[in-house]
């Protein structure tokens, strides 16, 4: 599989296991037992896969994250198509009822199996199905969430590790940098970039990726910082690897294994900020029920029809939730908390 | 097993399996080990990493980790069963019993605390135990008295200091005195040297040693360094892939060791002469733990090897001089 | 033997004000980056879509906002010690007097949402990570996953559905029965004013009115500590002077809370200011269904009229609350940690 032999290629790196649990090196037939003893854990896609195995929840929240991931690439694609060829065919094709038009007939109908599925989460104040709506706007949240924290990653990537390296005023400058941005909750400071900037979608993303990104550039200075000083380095130093090459060969690629837990946790995590963003009404376009706005215009009829408001809020949660589940476990293991 | 019919033996184990849940399936870490020790024994118990050594010693005072199960057999300890017990029982067993000391001094004392209190800590619970009044300041006298004991220059400076602030040594000479202060009758070391200098290695060890003796406690040694045991033990235990394979006087098993294992590990101690300069390697690679080699776990290594060690675990035989193994070479072939 | 103590807080203090001028020059730098021209800025600033040139100009040269970069960081950072966080431009009041209105409001709901959230978060946290993968921990997981997934609007909307519609035992909205008469003015904080004024039924109402928001502030730090204090838990239960401490013969319950526990809140310190920012984000939304009227509830009004210099105001003074919250949890940190304290 692809994706995995990128993973594979990464394998050859040391995860701390728990002293009180077993560590298991897949690379060779060994195993060592001994309380106390550090491991050799080789990462990979095949090992995250067999590790999630054991836990129920966690199964759970990939099959969430894989229909939400799927149904939102799909949808996705389809609104592009409808985009280029103006034809609003596609991007309603598979959602159960038109999420725009209005309906003055079915206005706040209570979820029902009437009319399944239009109306299984009811309908707004304009008669519109709500699960319509929700289908709809999900590939806003999902193109978020991952451009997000992809440009998270890289940009922390690149200047984090920089500074790590290199050290000196280099680092200096990131960590006040750093701590200044950090000082400020995500959520404010994405408001106000986002109403400074005014827009729409694209505004939104762009204040969040400059949130987001202190937080990687400290995670991966601190991988720097270790992994400069250890053996390979020096050995590829002293045959005259420049720097460049030891960044590259060496320092990047055994970075990235344990933020992968992290960055699953993050992607929930902007799932999250971007649907309070929305509440606020930031962000939104016309026509599009961003998750969050959807709940804020349902509190209008908050508490007889609970909702227009409370519907959204859940299926913000489901998704969140799912996201966390899969992340938590990775981040047991990584860390070296090994449960089974 | 020698077993003097009038005294029952400190230790008692029989049969003991237990095993770990692991991410890849369940793990036997002990398999069917049986093991006795009288009062005031010094055994040490050796084998390579990974070989259960240390689960042994964790299991004697259910210290196993959530993961672990005692799948069968039996654990007493000065005749109670250490398996079924809980609650006061099992607080009572680890704290006037027995006693352990750990490898990595850095973490072996709790960082937050000052010495002293550590040390009364331990003394309050004894006191309790034994139902006899705490004064404070009869139980601070006697810990710094302990510390004496255990060789620590500058007791009543210890005693204010924090754990940060002592070298390794000193650690492991609190950790001691902490448990001299609980008086056990069984002190299990879990490598406690390997983590320090050599020289205060040699002083840690004479320390235990000399202690052994005064406070008539049996000692369980553990350890993967064949010299260290036998600088401190009267018998050695070898144990490989979860399983004694032999017991043995010190002496004895130095001289004549009768498991192939045993031997390597005495042949691939470096000597300094240079007839017999070259180094020896155990032949093989360390077994598998989820899927353990059939019949004798060795067999895949071992220079002596017949067909009924591909198929048969040897059971532990008797031999003279108090030793037993487990080796088809010298019998169970019949069971 | 000296504590050092004395100089790492200095340094920490000396860090913080560094801090601070980064953190006023980052959010300068990127209201310029995002408006460069002087033009741009005065249609901020005027908040008139419809505005003409002559009166953009005139804004312009109200706010000095054709002047060199430099010039106008200098102004701004001496306006800002003289208390001066510019310009509401709704009220044309001083920001600084809206503000000091709504920031004790908000300041006494998120302190004691916080400090609630923490503590059982805190315990739920210990017994989750002592009872590891039993019926606890499972029990404590669901919790604090479904806690922390849902959104501070979702909780806050749960919260007034259950207590004040169905069971109708607190009130759904605002800081106070504004039938009341107001205390004298001592802190800002209604219920320390009400306090220390002796008006009893003020002090009472405000009580009843925190409640709902405090618990829904409460939940969103509840999630996130549990988790935190259960992974630091499982660490320190690693460690071998917990299993030293089990061979001393102390109970379970002595071991896990007095020994590990202890050790686990450490770490769990350096996060409050984490913990605590992450409250006051969820405080914003919070008020704003709950309309009470604080900072947060402030700041939402500000969105939704273009009020910018209350929006920069208000990432200002966030920025400044968690930087003090850091430096307050260096000083727990120093007290707890005889390693950080001492030589």
């Amino acid at each position: 599989m692809g994706l995995g032999s990128i993973f594979d290629n990464m394998r050859r790196k040391p995860i701390r296991a728990a002293k009180s649990g077993t560590a298991v090196d897949l690379g060779a037939s060994a195993t060592t037992l001994e309380g106390g003893q550090a491991g050799e854990v080789s990462a990979g896609l095949r090992f995250y896969f067999l590790y999630l195995r054991k836990d129920r929840a966690a199964l759970v929240g990939v099959a969430m994250i894989t229909v939400f991931l799927g149904w939102a690439l799909i949808e996705g694609i389809l609104q592009q198509v409808t985009a280029l060829t103006g034809n609003k065919f596609y991007e309603l094709m598979l959602v159960p009822a038109n999420p725009n038009t209005l309906d003055f007939n079915h206005v706040l109908v209570a979820p029902t199996l009437n009319n399944f599925p239009a109306y299984l989460f009811g309908t707004n104040y304009l008669g519109q199905s709500i699960l319509a709506r929700m289908m709809y706007a999900a590939p806003h949240d999902a193109l978020a969430s991952l451009v997000v924290v992809g440009s998270a990653i890289l940009i922390g990537m690149l200047l984090g590790t920089t500074a790590g390296y290199f050290g000196g005023w280099l680092d200096e400058g990131l960590m006040r940098l750093t701590d200044a941005f950090l000082s400020i909750p995500g959520i404010v400071l994405a408001i106000a970039i986002a109403t400074l900037v005014g827009g729409g979608f694209t505004s939104l993303l762009y204040a969040l990726m400059v949130v987001w990104w202190p937080t990687y550039a400290r995670f991966f200075r601190g991988q720097a910082l270790s992994l400069r000083d250890k053996a390979y380095v020096e050995a590829s130093k002293l045959s005259g690897a420049g720097s460049g090459r030891i960044l590259l060969k060496h320092i990047f690629p055994n970075s990235i294994d344990p933020i992968v837990a992290y960055a699953t946790l993050d992607l929930g995590t902007v799932i999250l900020t971007y649907s309070v963003l929305a509440f606020l009404g930031i962000g939104l376009t016309i026509g599009y029920p961003e998750w969050g706005a959807e709940a804020s215009v349902g509190l209008s009829y908050f508490p007889y029809q609970w909702w227009p408001t409370i519907i959204p809020g859940v299926i913000i949660a489901a998704v969140v939730v799912a996201f966390t589940l899969v992340g938590d476990r990775l981040q047991d293991l990584i860390v070296g908390r090994l449960t089974y | 097993m020698a077993t003097q019919q009038s005294t029952i033996p400190s230790v008692s184990i029989q049969d003991l399996t237990v095993s770990y849940s692991t991410v890849y399936g369940r793990v036997r870490a002990l398999n069917s080990v049986s093991l006795d020790i009288q009062r005031g024994e010094s055994i040490s118990i050796v084998g390579e990493s990974g070989c259960g050594k240390s689960t042994l010693g964790h299991s004697i005072v259910r210290l196993l980790a959530p993961n672990a199960k005692y799948d069968s057999g039996k654990i007493e300890l000065e005749g109670k069963d250490v398996i079924k017990m809980k609650g006061h029982e099992l607080s009572r067993m680890r704290g006037l019993d027995a006693f352990m000391i750990f490898q990595d001094p850095l973490n072996s004392l709790n960082p937050v605390k000052r010495v002293d209190i550590q040390l009364l800590e331990a003394l309050r619970t004894r006191y309790k135990m034994e139902g006899k009044p705490f004064v404070e300041e009869e139980a601070y006298k006697e810990a710094e008295d302990k510390l004496t004991d255990v060789r620590m220059p500058d007791p009543e400076k210890i005693m204010t200091r924090y754990p940060h602030q002592l070298s390794g040594g000193q650690i492991q000479r609190v950790v001691i005195s902490m448990g001299l202060l609980m008086r056990p009758k069984l002190l299990i070391a879990d490598e406690p040297t390997s983590a320090l200098d050599v020289t205060i290695q040699a002083q840690v060890l004479m320390l235990l040693r000399e202690l052994q003796r005064t406070y008539r406690m049996s000692i369980i040694f553990i350890t993967h360094d064949i010299n260290v045991a036998y600088a401190v033990s009267d018998r050695m235990i070898v144990m490989y892939a979860g399983e004694v394979v032999e017991s043995n006087p010190s002496e004895q098993l130095v001289r004549n060791a009768l498991h192939p294992y045993a031997q390597a590990l005495i042949k691939s101690v470096p000597r300094t002469t240079k007839k017999e300069g070259r180094l020896t390697a155990i032949a093989g690679s360390p077994p598998n733990m989820l899927h353990p080699p059939a019949g004798c776990r060795f067999h895949p290594r071992c220079p002596y090897v017949m067909d009924i060690c591909k198929v048969k675990s040897p059971p532990p035989v008797k031999m003279e001089g108090g030793a037993v193994v487990r080796c088809f070479l010298h019998g169970g072939t019949d069971s | 033997m000296v504590s050092n103590i004395g100089f790492f807080l200095a340094r920490r203090a000396i860090n913080a004000v560094i801090t601070i001028l980064f953190l006023v020059l980052i959010i300068f730098i990127l209201v310029h980056i995002i408006l460069p021209s002087p033009i741009a800025l005065a249609r901020l600033y005027a908040n008139n879509p419809h505005a003409t040139p002559e009166y953009i100009q005139q804004v312009i040269n109200r706010y000095g906002l054709a002047a060199p970069i430099w010039t106008q960081f200098y102004n701004y950072v001496v306006q800002l010690l003289h208390g001066n966080l510019g310009t509401d431009t709704i009220t044309g009041n001083p920001v600084s007097t809206v503000l000091i209105n709504y920031l004790p409001v908000t300041l006494e709901l998120v302190i004691i949402g916080q400090v609630a959230g923490v503590l059982v978060g805190l315990y739920t946290g210990g017994i989750a990570a002592s009872n590891r993968n039993r019926a606890p921990d499972y029990g404590v997981k669901a919790i604090y996953l479904s806690t922390w997934g849902a959104p501070p609007f979702l909780v806050a909307v749960i919260f007034q559905l259950i207590f004040a519609y169905w069971l109708n035992l607190l009130p759904s909205s605002l800081v106070v029965d504004p039938t009341l008469p107001i205390p004298a003015f001592v802190t800002g904080a209604p219920i320390i004013d009400g306090l220390i004024a002796g008006n009893w039924a003020y002090m009472y109402s405000s009580i009843q009115h925190i409640l709902l928001p405090a618990a829904t502030i409460g939940i969103v730090g509840f999630g996130l500590v549990t988790r935190l204090t259960r992974a630091s838990m499982i660490d320190a239960l690693d460690k071998d002077y917990v299993k030293l401490a089990f061979m001393k013969g102390l109970s379970k319950r002595k071991v896990v809370w007095g020994t590990a526990f202890r050790n686990a809140l450490i770490p769990i310190i350096t996060l409050i200011a984490l913990i605590f920012a992450f409250s006051v984000g969820g405080a914003v939304v919070i008020e704003d269904v709950f309309d009470y009227h604080g900072m947060g509830w402030f700041t939402v009004q500000a969105i939704y009229n273009l009020d910018y210099p209350a929006i920069v105001a208000f990432t200002i003074l966030v920025g400044l609350s968690v930087i003090a919250a850091n430096l307050a949890a260096d000083l727990l940190y120093a007290a707890a940690d005889p390693r950080v304290r001492l030589t």
